[in-house]
């Protein structure tokens, strides 16, 4: 154990009434028997730096210490398409190999939550900001975001801080987005009132690399002697304690107080720090360089610098002093743990340091772009496995580097809450024009336009399908090459509310139908687990649920051609999304799905493209409206949420891609939220709501009764086909064994459904426009 | 002949460089990105593109601190000669600032203003419609279209406005024909209303070129409409669905750097 110079906290000699008083003071968020332990393991007493250290590293939020047990039993990471799992900053996923060149895409999903509820514009924006560091640290070229979302009730009695935090995190997102200048492909929105005082605001993150040239989070080879080199904006108090604070559980009281743990966002400098760190990207590679590259989120320096050094089994020593920061008398633990964003860590061999410190401080002057801004010096890789961060001569911090970088782990109780949800007995609607116009003008189901248009969806010029058009989102991979890239993100809060496994599953399948429905095969997926209080064992049971629900849709529902998992390759863990009220939030495992096409031309929309073609249904519609729009708008919420039969579900997926890669199908919309009805309604208008060919359907095909068979959410697609393609797609359909139905035709400007030659909805397609693009801005007002 | 060669400047804090060059490249010229501290040399180029983005973080007003960079005396300098400069978004926000556009006297005669409409305020970023409003060559960037002529393009901008509190200004750009794109619906109808004037310009102005014709301010982005891949769901993209090559075929708007090329070629080179 190495000596340090600065004071000692005495953990060990404090009695446990003023060791409480004494962590609350410092507003650690240790337990008493955490931070005894830390005493325990470097076998003394720790100086306040180091305290503050375990505070972020053992915070829920660094060190997975509730979930990690979980994820690690559960979920499947690896298949031959896995380029590199959940174990660095960010995971990928195979492209496709392009003359004899291995790509891949490399994505990231994180949660802003917290911050998001607290100081919802930086709150966002800086969530943003973060995970475009995670992908672009793995030396990748930073491609698209998504952002799934989700607000209280704007209607409910938090309505006006609802819409408040739901336009402030809109406007947090494409404030940042929209300069750095990086395309927003998806996303989705959901409101409910689970949400009222915990907002949810996931971000995904692509990017493309070769994968010859990934660089990874860890000190390379033989780094011993190397330098630690970080790079951005000046370090101040911003963002202190961030991660412990996206551990604790939001308290209304302590707003004021919790802002100062929220980052501040700086879009400007991060638009040139990418462009500088492509530079160094490709010198590196002409010069044969190999380097570390961590971005600096929770934990700041500390983390970032402790876990590239530990994970190749080297230590560090560091010099605070030399770190450049843009505030007086910061103390050492400040500095090493403040949350300031636009800053990452260079592991980098001498020769190479002048030219790296050369590109950013004088090939794109960082110093005059941000005041205080550039790449300094700080420390050296070490081949003595310890930690050592030195402040003004003193040594501050000296622990064996494997204690700081381990983390805890702790083995948590489930117990399956009581649910008392109930089948409502809904009488048979007699106006179904009006329940459609309601179900369309349902926030959750509206056009989300008023939010994708205020972000820049068509920059960087690589679009083939922007948001809005279709199911998923569609980029151009590569130059000179046909590949495309889908994604999207789903999760029906409601589904989860009712049943936390099922609800995974359907986010799942979900997410694969619609990177399916733009002709893309899901290659892989990323999960954002939000839930509440993992110290509750109903709330960690819903969190267990869930994981589970996510490893079955994953393992059963395989990777096109083959008996593999579509592999979890990135995720995040976001607890103790609860408020004050003690109420958590719906369980949301938040899905993306990442989809691969090897010709992009491919790709379809979801709008109708002519008259008088056919429309085709597959995926029979089954009375299971738990969780449903329908049930919603009649104030229910059932018992019986959509199950999925994975044989089914895959073949219908695997049809769906193989008749939209054959040209067969002209437009596909995958059924979901507001079922079949919306679905159609949908096709019929397009992503710009202007479509004018309408749909001449019939439900003769069920025996369900009308509404359920209009609006039950049951799994399926919906598409539309011409004549002369009829006998290719029924002999595909029929070799995967599913079930095609012939829902009518394409028509002139009406929607019109029948039942036994009567029609039950006849409506035009203004009145469908009216109601679709009206829900979601009167929410927002 | 050698290929136009043309640079496309990067300040701090644009963001539409690359696509912007790529544009450049399809159209048969030749370029590169030039950061805006690369200034020595740069007026060896035959033209410039003045990308989109936020250069400088808009810091006072769109377009500001980059109108006042060095490099832009330079720019000056070398559209007087006749070179071509063509600014997209914010890089026309600056062609105002610096009173390039409308180039009429020696002073910043218009604006650009933020967005007025009544759906998104701020940020606004969608496809709309501009028709060619002058005679084909009026400018360097309109050889290659016909007056009337429409083309689907996106826009993506919070301050896109063209507005001047001189009344006589507009009169004077018509009769000069100095306004080369006006926002129109798909079939060509000028209406100053939402959603076919998207930002609430005067005259539904889309984009303006000084007397000359050798300078283009336009709000609209030529860059992510040059290729038919890079349409939305309309009739022009969805005839070449399945069609990889068709799909990477020319687009309406890539026009504007096949007449940018043209010219270049007859009156720089």
């Amino acid at each position: 154990m190495g000596g340090v110079d600065a004071d000692l906290v005495d953990i060990k000699g404090m009695p446990d009434k003023s060791l409480q008083e004494f962590l609350r003071k410092n507003a650690i968020s240790l337990s008493l028997f955490e931070a005894r332990r830390v005493a325990e393991l470097i076998g003394r007493n720790p100086t306040i730096t180091e305290l503050y250290i375990f505070n972020t590293q053992w915070s829920e939020h660094s060190s997975y210490k509730s979930s990690r047990s979980v994820l690690k039993e559960l979920l499947p990471t690896q298949a031959p398409n896995v380029i590199l799992g959940p174990s660095e900053d960010s995971g990928i996923v195979e492209l496709g190999f392009i003359d004899g060149e291995r790509y891949g895409v490399v994505v990231s999903h994180e949660s802003h939550n917290h911050p998001s509820q607290v100081v919802p514009y930086e709150g966002a924006a800086t969530g943003v900001g973060g995970d475009i560091r995670d992908v672009l640290c793995m030396g990748a070229k930073v491609i698209a975001l998504a952002d799934p979302l989700r607000f209280g009730n704007p209607y409910g009695k938090n309505k006006n801080k609802v819409k408040y935090i739901a336009n402030e995190v809109i406007n947090g997102i494409a404030g940042y987005g929209d300069a750095v200048g990086i395309p927003n492909i998806c996303g989705d929105v959901y409101f409910n009132d689970s949400f009222d005082e915990n907002c949810l605001v996931n971000v995904v993150c692509l990017g493309i690399v070769k994968e010859k040239d990934i660089i990874h989070s860890y000190a390379p080879k033989n780094a011993e002697g190397y330098d630690i080199v970080i790079v951005g904006k000046a370090t101040d108090n911003s963002g202190f304690g961030g991660a412990a604070f996206a551990s604790l559980i939001l308290d209304e009281k302590e707003r004021e107080s919790n802002r100062g743990a929220v980052q501040v966002p700086d879009p400007f400098l991060k638009n040139v720090l990418i462009r500088a760190s492509y530079a160094v990207f490709e010198e590196a590679r002409k010069q044969g360089i190999i380097l570390g590259f961590k971005d600096m989120g929770a934990g700041g320096i500390m983390c970032s610098t402790s876990e590239l050094c530990s994970s190749s089994n080297f230590g560090a020593d560091i010099d605070l002093s030399k770190v450049n920061v843009s505030m007086k008398d910061l103390p050492p633990y400040i500095i090493a743990n403040s949350e300031t964003q636009e800053r990452f860590t260079w592991i980098c061999p001498k020769e190479f340091t002048k030219t790296l410190l050369k590109i950013y401080n004088e090939d794109f002057e960082l110093p005059s772009i941000s005041l205080g801004a550039g790449a300094f010096v700080i420390g050296k890789v070490t081949k003595q496995q310890d930690y050592i961060l030195r402040h003004e001569n003193k040594v501050v911090c000296n622990v064996p580097i494997k204690d700081v970088t381990q983390g805890i782990r702790y083995e948590r109780e489930k117990k399956a809450a009581k649910r008392n949800f109930k089948e409502p007995n809904l009488r048979e609607p007699s106006d179904f024009n009006k329940i459609l116009l309601s179900v369309l003008k349902h926030p959750n189901v509206a056009s989300k336009a008023k939010a994708y248009k205020h972000y820049d969806t068509s920059v960087m010029g690589n679009a083939v399908i922007e948001t809005g058009y279709a199911d998923a989102g569609v980029i151009k991979a590569v130059d000179n090459s046909s590949f495309g890239i889908a994604l999207k993100t789903d999760c029906n809060p409601r589904y989860c509310r009712i049943d936390s496994y099922w609800g995974a599953v359907n986010a799942v399948a979900e997410s694969m139908r619609n990177v399916a429905a733009v002709g893309a095969i899901p290659s892989a997926l990323t999960d954002c687990l939000n839930y509440g209080n993992p110290e509750k064992p109903e709330a960690f049971y819903d969190f267990y649920e869930g994981v589970r629900g996510i490893a079955d849709a994953a393992k059963n529902l395989h990777y096109k051609g083959s008996t593999y998992p579509v592999p979890v390759v990135s995720g995040n863990v976001s607890f103790y999304n609860e408020s004050s009220s003690g109420k958590s939030v719906d369980p949301s495992p938040i899905i993306a799905c990442i989809g691969i096409l090897k010709d992009y031309s491919k790709a379809i929309t979801m709008q109708l493209k002519k008259e008088n073609s056919n429309l085709f249904l597959v995926g029979e519609r089954r009375e299971e409206l738990g969780g449903s729009v329908y049930y919603e708008i009649n104030g229910e919420i059932g018992s019986i949420v959509p199950i999925i039969d994975f044989e089914k579900e895959r073949n219908m997926i695997y049809a769906i891609i193989d008749a939209i890669n054959a040209g067969l199908i002209l437009s596909c919309h995958d059924i979901s939220d507001g079922g079949l009805a919306t679905t159609i309604s949908e096709m019929i208008l397009g992503g710009d709501a202007d479509g004018e060919i309408g749909a001449k359907i019939n439900l003769d095909f069920t025996n369900i009764r009308n509404d359920k068979a209009l609006f039950s959410e049951s799994s399926g697609f919906a598409f539309e086909v011409e004549d002369i393609h009829l006998e290719k797609l029924k002999a595909l359909f029929k070799f995967y064994k599913i079930n095609l139905i012939q829902l009518g035709k394409t028509d002139k400007n009406r929607l019109t459904i029948t039942k036994n030659n009567k029609k039950i909805i006849d409506l035009p397609i203004l009145k469908l426009k009216e109601a679709w693009t009206s829900g979601f801005v009167e929410a927002l007002e | 002949m050698r290929k136009p060669n043309v640079a496309v400047i990067y300040f701090p804090g644009n963001n539409c460089e690359e696509e912007s060059l790529k544009a450049v490249l399809a159209s048969g010229m030749d370029g590169k990105i030039v950061r805006w501290n690369e200034r020595k040399g740069i007026e060896r180029y035959d033209g410039f593109v003045i990308p989109g983005g936020w250069a400088y973080e808009d810091r006072i007003r769109a377009g500001v601190i980059a109108a006042k960079d060095p490099v832009f005396d330079i720019v000056k300098k070398e559209a007087e000669n006749g070179k071509p400069v063509l600014g997209i978004c914010n890089g026309a926000q600056a062609l105002v600032e610096c009173g390039m556009i409308p180039g009429l006297k020696k002073k910043v005669e218009m604006a650009l203003a933020p967005n007025k409409n009544p759906f998104i305020s701020g940020y606004y970023c969608t496809w709309v419609f501009i028709k060619v409003n002058e005679k084909k060559g009026r400018c360097a960037f309109n050889g290659f279209l016909e007056k009337n002529e429409i083309i689907p393009i996106p826009i993506a901008h919070g301050e896109g406005r063209f507005i001047t509190v001189d009344k006589e200004l507009i009169n004077k750009l018509i009769k000069n024909q100095q306004i080369i794109f006006r926002y129109s619906t798909k079939d060509g109808k000028i209406e100053d209303k939402f959603p076919t004037n998207p930002n609430g310009a005067v005259y539904n102005i889309a984009a303006i070129c000084n007397k000359k014709g050798n300078v283009l301010a336009m709000m609209p982005h030529p860059e992510r409409a040059s290729f038919i891949r890079q349409l939305p769901d309309i009739d022009l993209k969805n005839k070449s669905a399945g069609k990889i090559l068709e799909m990477e075929n020319s687009a309406p708007a890539r026009n504007i750097f096949y007449s940018m090329k043209e010219y270049t070629e007859e009156e720089i080179l």
